[in-house]
């Protein structure tokens, strides 16, 4: 995660070559993802206009319930997807350790930094999605730190995306109690505080767009888009540093359309695949793509420090923990 | 399953030259009854049983018995129990007033009334939660334009409990109303005449005698409100979820949906609480009506006698008033939340778009796909079980004798579960391929279509029972004598009188299917996606106004339903449109 966003400023990646294979790549393909509807949507459409032939459809839910169906099917037999397009690269690992992905030998991953992408190549980093913090405009306090949510301005004040419910709240949850000097005690005291904890990112916008809550955790690209719509919200990059997740995508190796699958990941990794992310608002994974406007630059966001391998087997406990902090 | 009744019908009637096979007063069509039901009914509630306490097929109680004693567990049935009953009591109270006064009095309009209180219903649950969330939310367009805005920070006042109860109440309000205005239509008139003879005013005879003669209805229809308010999950899923306010099927469902099939055995022992809980209100209510006792001959049913005079443009106001309340308020807020170009914006006619319907009826597929799926699944549900219901009718009314009751127990069943529930006893039914055909119908639509059969069943049956019961046997006798076939009798005998009745019942359950998200919630794959799960969907993705305008595009095609059923309904016999008092 770090090495993507310190490298990617510096490197200089080479622009992929148009892929004109168009025509040999035909079928249906599933696509399961966590991504939100409209943008899944807008990913399908582009990947159709190169690739006529293919038949897309997907599934979109959270993270983790994207997941659940995935293991319910994989237990009668009969995995549908085809390709998994989630929040994070934690979940990866640990199908790749079940040896459920199928590797793609021949993708072009010229053009990023080594350690942005799985190095056998078996999941790809999309996007750099970070967690921060968002705020309603009438809030008096513009919180600077992830300390400044315990404070008492923001009591009851505050909502966060439950990991139940969210991939990149599982990696954010896991990041910050790693890296805030309380650790957990931080979590126990924005319970204290009165802080929500429950649903999935989009409901933290809604509230603290419609004002019922006035400060909210959330991935970055939601309460940026919806600003530039007018939308009385302003995300702020805490002085701590943010967490992060890259959106990897990944084929599945019951895929029935493993052609199709391949065509499709090396259209999201493609320059035009990563400039399509760029127009949907979120911070490309390529480096050679510019950022959204309403981003500070790539050097200028502070990631907190992640070992993917750490989380995969700290995360039931993490789990655990969370639930019985804010659920009980 | 689907296809059991069907083949049997076709088997015997290819063969009409031989009819002994038939067994035109034999075993064929109670066997057929009782098959279907099993399939159906006791079917997903024993798989149910087994998973709970016989995880792997090993007997191993103390898992369930764990998770059901679990304080999450316990909490949720106490929130469960409070949100069900006190929204009871709310329904009970605003139902019940709505449906006597528009049975007894004079007040004006009550056709275009009593179809408002009918359509309120058909709004899925997790609609109406949703236009109530965003009416009062702090930056409510609504809200806002009669300056009435809250300061942004205030918490959502119908997040929780207070807000679970009141749009639970609304929402179960023409339940009510329906099963009140088919009491009092049992009624005598006579009743009333003899009462006004001794010189006693309306409200006399409404407290002192229409009450107490409707005593087992309306402990039937609280109870029924009851039971309802236990198994509905888009009302607490919506507005419980976001505070961690958990009832018994919002906890189901978050168990499933976050720990995939290594919940499903905590989540059967969770389900079989459900079901308990609803048991306790499907006794009582059982309990209740059986007390009725026998049937009264009715000369003259009830005719309104109370003439309200100057208090007639009043009593009209205030049913409008509730109408706007329950119906027009919800809907004005989804319309104002699906024209808003971004949340938090206030609405001016500047600013107004309709893009947002515009992204999902015309640009996403997944929308476009799911009108069209929850089209098909109602649909096909519709018409498989008003061919159905035609058959158990006839099964139920004239061949089963002393079963009747035991199969009229255990068709109610899945309805009495709650919709994840019997999802969960889906998934585990088939979630491995079927046996002896080694096919898996997991993620096809086919689990999506058996789950809505068996769950409505018992709905579908309601107004076919009621007509067969009305039918004196002379057709049928005169036909045996003939020697008919079974198949025979139920396609010229027997189809087209109860044709009326088998065509709205199939039309009530496409009413009901086509919002429906608790059922579909856990079982929708890729490409089976249905309109109500979605809607969920957008929400949590922080599409709300995308959501909203799904919401508002259903309606429409509710609406649309209703219109073409009511303009159907002259032709159809009284009393079966539930609206059509």
């Amino acid at each position: 995660m770090r090495a993507l966003a310190t490298t990617a400023v510096l490197a200089l990646g080479l622009a992929l070559p148009a892929i004109d294979t168009a025509g040999a790549v035909e079928g249906k393909l599933v696509l399961y993802t966590s991504q939100p509807n409209t943008d899944a949507q807008q990913t399908i459409d582009a990947f159709k206009a190169k690739y006529p032939k293919v038949e897309v459809s997907f599934v979109r839910d959270g993270t983790p319930r994207v997941m659940a169906k995935l293991r319910a099917e994989i237990e009668a037999g009969a995995p549908q997807a085809d390709v998994l397009l989630i929040a994070d690269a934690v979940t990866m690992e640990g199908l790749k350790k079940e040896d459920r992905l199928l590797a793609h030998d021949k993708a072009d991953v010229s053009a990023f930094p080594t350690g942005v992408h799985d190095p056998a190549k078996m999941w790809f980093a999309t996007k750099l999605i970070t967690t921060g913090i968002v705020y309603n405009t009438k809030a008096a306090l513009k919180p600077e730190s992830w300390l400044d949510l315990a404070r008492p301005e923001a009591k009851n004040q505050l909502a966060m995306p439950s990991p139940l419910n969210s991939g990149a709240a599982m990696i954010h949850t896991i990041t910050l109690t790693g890296n805030l000097p309380g650790g957990w005690s931080f979590y126990e005291e924005l319970k204290k505080n009165g802080t929500l904890a429950a649903g999935a990112n989009g409901d933290i916008l809604r509230q603290v767009a419609t004002g019922e809550k006035l400060y909210g955790m959330i991935v970055d690209f939601m309460p940026i888009r919806e600003k530039a719509k007018g939308a009385p919200v302003e995300f702020v990059f805490p002085k701590e540093g943010v967490s992060a997740v890259s959106e990897p995508v990944a084929i599945l190796k019951s895929s029935k359309n493993p052609e199709a699958a391949k065509a499709l990941v090396d259209f999201l990794i493609s320059k035009d695949g990563q400039e399509l992310a760029l127009k949907q608002g979120y911070v490309s994974a390529h480096p050679n793509v510019a950022l959204p406007a309403g981003y500070p630059t790539r050097g200028a966001i502070k990631l907190m420090p992640f070992d993917a391998a750490k989380a995969l087997a700290d995360e039931p406990a993490a789990r655990k923990r969370f639930s019985a902090i804010f659920e009980g | 399953m689907t296809l059991a009744a069907p083949a049997e019908f076709r088997q015997t009637g290819i063969r009409p030259a031989l009819p002994k096979l038939a067994l035109p007063s034999g075993l064929g069509l109670p066997a057929l009854v009782l098959l279907c039901a099993t399939l159906l009914g006791a079917l997903p509630f024993l798989r149910l049983l087994a998973a709970a306490f016989a995880p792997g097929w090993q007997f191993a109680p103390e898992g369930a018995l764990a998770e059901i004693t679990s304080r999450a567990a316990v909490n949720a049935t106490l929130h469960t129990f409070e949100t069900a009953g006190l929204s009871a009591f709310g329904a009970l109270a605003i139902g019940g007033t709505a449906a006597i006064l528009l049975a007894v009095t004079d007040v004006r309009g009550k056709r275009p009334l009593a179809f408002a209180l009918v359509f309120s219903m058909m709004i899925a649950p997790q609609v109406a939660a949703l236009a109530f969330l965003s009416l009062f939310a702090p930056s409510s367009a609504l809200l806002g334009a009669i300056g009435l805005s809250p300061a942004p920070g205030t918490p959502n006042p119908l997040l929780g409990r207070g807000g679970i109860i009141l749009v639970m109440a609304l929402h179960h309000a023409p339940l009510v109303a329906i099963t009140l205005w088919t009491g009092l239509r049992s009624v005598p008139h006579a009743l009333v005449e003899a009462a006004q003879m001794e010189g006693a005013a309306p409200a006399t005879i409404v407290g002192r005698i229409l009450l107490p003669v409707l005593r087992p209805q309306i402990i039937a229809a609280a109870l029924l409100a009851f039971v309802a308010g236990i198994g509905n999950f888009g009302i607490p899923a919506l507005l419980g979820l976001p505070v961690n306010y958990l009832t018994l099927p919002t906890l189901i469902y978050r168990r499933l949906s976050s720990f995939g099939p290594a919940g499903l055995p905590d989540a059967a022992a969770l389900s079989l609480l459900v079901a308990l809980v609803a048991g306790l209100g499907i006794t009582a209510s059982l309990l209740a009506t059986r007390r009725a006792g026998g049937k009264v001959e009715i000369e003259r049913p009830l005719q309104p006698f109370w003439h309200l005079g100057g208090a007639r443009p009043v009593v009209a106001a205030g049913l409008w008033l509730l109408i706007a309340l329950k119906l027009g308020l919800p809907l004005l807020a989804l319309i104002g939340e699906a024209l808003t170009p971004a949340l938090g914006v206030a609405l001016t006619w500047q600013n107004l778009t309709f893009d947002k319907f515009a992204e999902v009826l015309l640009r996403q597929d997944v929308t476009v796909r799911a009108f069209r799926n929850s089209l098909l699944f109602a649909g096909s549900a519709a018409v498989i079980l008003a061919l159905l219901s035609i058959a158990f009718a006839y099964g139920l009314e004239r061949r089963m004798g002393k079963l009747r009751r035991v199969v009229e127990v255990v068709i109610e069943l899945p309805y009495a579960l709650p919709g994840v529930v019997l999802a969960i006893a889906c998934i585990l039914m088939f979630l491995k391929p079927l046996p002896l055909i080694g096919v898996s119908i997991y993620a096809t639509p086919f689990i999506i279509l058996f789950a809505y059969i068996a769950r409505f069943l018992p709905l579908a049956l309601k107004a076919p029972v009621a007509a067969m019961a009305q039918i004196e046997a002379h057709h049928e006798e005169a036909a045996k004598l003939d020697g008919v076939t079974l198949w025979q009798m139920l396609r010229f005998i027997v189809a087209p009188i109860l044709a009326p009745a088998a065509a709205v019942s199939g039309l009530m359950v496409f009413l009901v299917a086509f919002n429906e998200l608790t059922v579909s919630a856990l079982l929708w794959s890729s490409g089976t996606e249905t309109l109500g799960v979605v809607l969920f969907s957008l929400k949590e993705a922080g599409l709300a106004g995308e959501a909203a305008a799904v919401a508002i595009s259903a309606c429409a095609v509710i609406l649309a339903v209703m219109l073409g059923l009511d303009a159907l309904g002259r032709k159809l016999p009284a009393n079966i449109l539930p609206w059509r008092i």
